[in-house]
């Protein structure tokens, strides 16, 4: 099993992706993370509904307005995670290598638990890249905001792990679907096509449906902006004009949804997997 | 493999019982049966679509069966406790990572038995493709391919080695290598092989044993001695008639055939010597096919025995 894992991580060193996705992480983390910045510390203000203007370093706190900067590419984040999780199975069958996999790892429930760990693992060291380039893009605008660039440390560090964690747990839902949809191009398309487009418009719908109104805080987007409890001690009202859903679920929850996203998918994909024929 | 021969000890060997794949209505392999027997070279056989690729892959756990069993040293491949040190395989379908060095791909598969880089550099060196092996595989030729396929199945040194149509897109010095390599795999290390072709003129010089199928199912299996027959050769003089006598005299079998004489049991030196001898000028002297090479032409010529997998495009190959 654990020659398996090194064996699935050597995989992953052994091709460009290695290197090129952890640096899109960072400077792609570091981009949005400055744009957010950019709106919340440079300029700092912006108006609300009823004509007065909202000043967030004021209204919510620094410690707030630098989780929120650090984390703004969160979703850029978890999109690429979803693509690492993807490719790691879709892969095999697109450059037909999974015929050696599996004939080095004939127990297909074992390969996808050694799968499932390397993923994690890739996902998490990716994370750790991103975290980087969003504290560095973050850091900048906060410094020209004239903000503390670390104001709560020990708040800022578990809203980084809870980062990770979002990341990982997309990561293992990536590859849930890389094993249900075995053509990479459909994949691909499918998991960004769903986050980007069907998600947010399923969501709205549901806004008109009395009865699935609350439904949509369970989708994966909203439930990980859930999960990094971006808002803790701020007013949920006050926290609604800067986007956070309405009767949010706790940070706890929301994570525990996320990870039945993956466990499911995963799940589906072990079954399925175990009896595929493999031409 | 035709004689129940019990395996060998040391040896492992291959049975296959009653397989059988259907593909929706499409029947692959239907009621295989026939062993590999241990320590020895057997030519696996048929016309392109026949199912030999469909048998291989459910020897090697890919493709499950409909029925039957495939056993390697009496256990089905992921029941193998070290699958890659008992069973190397070659298929053809195999890929590699256009973005990742030959060598690295050897290097992935070795991670997963234990197997350190020492050995993966060895068998660069074996298959003659140190340097290259280090360049990225989207580049490789066919050759190249085939080459890193067959230093990936041997990565565990296995007992058994399944190669499926190792010489195809080899070049007729990568034939004549590939021919010398399995030679030298069975006899010198005396490994069981398995190689499938869909030419007989491939393998038929490494081969001892043959198995040949045709729509899925046995045409033919023994020894390749037993199914080439007697070797009989064709001549053609100004009297037939005479020449029969003298041959015949000589103790040879002789049938009239095409206007000549097929004479069995003799090579043509010596059905030419015997004319010659006699005085009879000759106008023809060939070898005829062998009963291997007909039967292998019936099957792959006849209109039932046509390429299934254009046909249907549901098998492999």
């Amino acid at each position: 099993m654990i020659s398996l894992v090194r064996a699935e991580l050597r995989k992953y060193v052994t091709t460009r992706l290695s290197w090129s996705m952890p640096l899109a992480m960072a400077v792609l983390g570091g981009l949005f993370a400055a744009l957010q910045g950019l709106f919340l510390a440079v300029i700092g203000e912006f108006p609300a509904p009823d004509g007065s203007m909202i000043v967030p370093a004021e209204l919510f706190g620094e410690e707030v307005v630098a989780r929120l900067v650090y984390t703004g590419a969160v979703q850029i984040g978890y999109l690429l995670a979803l693509v690492l999780g993807i490719l790691s199975m879709s892969g095999e069958f697109r450059h037909k290598t999974i015929t050696a996999t599996l004939l080095a790892a004939p127990r297909r429930g074992r390969l996808i638990a050694a799968k499932v760990v390397s993923v994690a693992v890739v996902v998490a060291l990716n994370a750790v890249a991103f975290t980087v380039g969003s504290v560095a893009g973050g850091a900048i605008t906060l410094a020209i905001g004239d903000l503390a660039l670390f104001p709560d440390p020990a708040g800022l560090l578990a809203t980084f792990a809870r980062m990770i964690l979002v990341l990982v747990l997309w990561g293992l839902m990536g590859f849930g679907l890389g094993v249900l949809i075995t053509n990479q191009v459909v994949a691909l398309f499918v998991g960004v096509g769903v986050t980007l487009l069907v998600e947010p418009l399923l969501g709205l719908g549901l806004t008109f449906v009395e009865q699935l109104a609350d439904a949509s805080k369970f989708f994966p987007s909203q439930a990980s902006m859930s999960a990094l409890d971006l808002f803790a001690g701020v007013d949920a009202g006050a926290a609604q004009t800067l986007g956070a859903a309405q009767d949010a679920l706790s940070w706890g929850w929301a994570t525990l949804v996320l990870l039945g996203y993956a466990a499911v998918m995963a799940t589906l994909g072990w079954v399925l997997t175990a009896r595929r024929d493999v031409a | 493999m035709t004689t129940p021969s019990a395996p060998s000890p040391s040896g492992t060997g291959i049975t296959v019982r009653g397989l059988t794949k259907t593909f929706g209505s499409f029947t692959a392999v239907d009621d295989l049966s026939f062993e590999v027997a241990p320590g020895r070279v057997t030519g696996f056989l048929g016309p392109n679509g026949a199912g030999k690729t469909t048998t291989l892959r459910m020897l090697l756990g890919l493709v499950r069966p409909t029925a039957g069993e495939a056993l390697i040293g009496g256990r089905r491949y992921a029941d193998l406790p070290a699958p890659m040190s008992t069973v190397g395989a070659a298929l053809e379908a195999t890929g590699f990572h256009p973005g990742r060095s030959g060598r690295n791909h050897l290097r992935v598969l070795a991670a997963s038995h234990g197997i350190p880089d020492r050995r993966v550099d060895e068998l660069l060196d074996l298959v003659g493709i140190p340097a290259a092996a280090r360049k990225k595989a989207g580049g490789y030729s066919m050759g190249m391919r085939q080459r890193l396929g067959l230093a990936a199945a041997l990565l565990g040194d296995p007992d058994v080695l399944l190669l499926d149509e190792p010489a195809n897109g080899l070049d007729p010095e990568g034939i004549r290598w590939m021919r010398g390599f399995m030679r030298h795999l069975a006899q010198e290390q005396g490994k069981t092989v398995l190689v499938s072709s869909h030419l007989l003129g491939e393998v038929e010089q490494t081969v001892e044993d043959v198995v040949i199928i045709a729509n899925g199912r046995m045409a033919r299996q023994g020894t390749i001695d037993e199914l080439r027959g007697e070797p009989a050769v064709l001549v053609r003089v100004g009297d037939p008639a005479a020449l029969a006598r003298v041959l015949q005299e000589a103790g040879l079998e002789v049938q009239p055939e095409d206007g000549g004489l097929r004479v069995s049991g003799a090579d043509a030196a010596r059905v030419g010597e015997a004319a010659h001898a006699a005085g009879h000028p000759v106008h023809e002297l060939r070898p005829l096919r062998t009963d291997l090479e007909r039967l292998f032409l019936e099957l792959t010529e006849s209109p039932e025995h046509r390429n299934r997998n254009l046909a249907t495009g549901t098998e492999a190959a």
